[in-house]
């Protein structure tokens, strides 16, 4: 049986990580909850990620700082997706520059973020 | 005039010119003054506003995505009865989701927080849009939605999901202001104003209509014209407002005709040259 993929929620918010966690955890994967830059870049180094979901406003500072740490200990995660609040172009170019696969306006519809994480899995 | 009056000089009793300037300086300082303090409080309660909105949506973000996950069965069947308590959960927390996202974008247009976007597109793609998302809702109402793009409308050069937001914001009080069995339109075509070329869109409808003394309060935040329909109409009363907006801040005008009973036709432009 093949290993369930990992995935890192990076989420300051405990309510919305509980909730993430649920969600992944009930359809096959292994999931990882942190709430701040240092804590996010210590789990990826530590055991490979998947799917990382990043929330742009963590306890520490903007959650795009994870991937530069991260590209510099060459532990980037395979996909990084960006939740975020702001629906604002700028925001989303910002996270699109920083190496996100794509941007989504949080909350988004479980159904949605289901299908588009099996995408992004299965074509990493 | 009586003796006391001829008798003393004017000079005497009344402030020179000098001190009557001096003292108008000091009034216009402290005028000064009080408008920059009123200023500063103002500027403070939208950014109040626009963290609590900000706050506001974690939470939320929390409660809905619970909520989908019991509604799409991923924890288990659930009974039809049960299934639609969850949908009823789901609407009422993206309803309020859509609130906060008004006050939201009310704050950032008040501390003109705002920018435009322009990416070109078809405005006939912007109304398929629109006329799909509120489809269920039309339906469910009994009403007709009626949409007459003009053919071969130039491209937009505007912000898209700005223009997405004045539309919506018009077409949805226009389905929420009608009564079942009612007609709600929308009409884009293009004119030529003073040499420019715009764009017109009307947003009508059947409705109650609105009187014509009420026709300026509409567009100021925070107002619903009755407050009989206020309790039926939920809404933030900032629809108009943020439409205003977004509208002057693509350089167009938008204005309403209407009469109570009578339906109510609102029109906003968008020039297609840059102002």
């Amino acid at each position: 049986m093949p290993p369930l993929p990992h995935v890192l929620v990076a989420e300051d918010n405990a309510l919305v990580a509980d909730a993430m966690r649920l969600l992944f955890e009930e359809t096959g994967h292994r999931v990882t909850t942190t709430g701040s830059i240092a804590d996010t870049v210590a789990a990826a180094a530590d055991d490979q990620v998947d799917l990382l979901l990043l929330d742009l406003g963590l306890s520490d500072g903007d959650g795009l700082a994870v991937l530069s740490e991260l590209a510099n200990r060459d532990a980037l995660p395979r996909v990084t997706v960006a939740l975020t609040g702001r629906d604002e172009e700028e925001v989303s170019n910002r996270c699109l520059a920083a190496g996100c696969r794509a941007v989504m306006l949080k909350p988004v519809p479980v159904g949605e973020l289901l299908r588009k994480s099996k995408e992004w899995l299965e074509t990493q | 005039m009586n003796r006391a009056d001829a008798s003393v000089p004017a000079s005497l009793t009344q402030p020179s010119s000098d001190s009557r300037v001096l003292a108008l300086e000091a009034q216009l300082k402290q005028a000064l003054q009080h408008i920059a303090d009123l200023e500063a409080r103002d500027a403070l309660k939208t950014q109040f506003l626009a963290n609590i909105s900000h706050d506001l949506r974690t939470p939320l973000t929390a409660v809905i995505t619970h909520a989908e996950i019991l509604r799409d069965g991923i924890l288990g069947p659930l009974s039809d009865r049960q299934l639609d308590s969850i949908s009823g959960i789901i609407s009422g927390g993206r309803q309020l989701l859509d609130q906060v996202g008004e006050i939201l974008t009310y704050a950032r247009g008040a501390a003109n927080q705002l920018t435009i976007t322009r990416t070109t597109f078809d405005f006939a793609d912007v109304m398929a849009q629109l006329s799909a998302l509120n489809e269920s809702l039309v339906s469910k109402k009994g009403l007709t939605l009626v949409t007459d793009v003009q053919r071969g409308l130039a491209p937009l050069h505007a912000d898209r999901e700005k223009v997405f937001h004045i539309v919506g914001n018009l077409l949805g009080n226009a389905i929420d202001f009608t009564p079942q069995g009612g007609q709600v339109w929308v009409r884009a075509f293009s004119i030529q104003r003073d040499g420019i070329d715009e764009l017109v869109v009307e947003v009508g409808d059947t409705g109650i209509g609105i009187s014509s003394e009420h026709h300026d309060l509409v567009f100021r935040e925070f107002a619903q014209v009755d407050s009989s329909a206020s309790r039926q109409h939920h809404g933030t009363g900032l629809g108009l407002t943020i439409a205003r907006k977004l509208v002057e801040l693509h350089g167009g005008r938008i204005w309403l005709e209407s009469e109570l009973g009578e339906g109510s036709r609102f029109y906003f432009t968008i020039p297609y040259s840059l102002p």
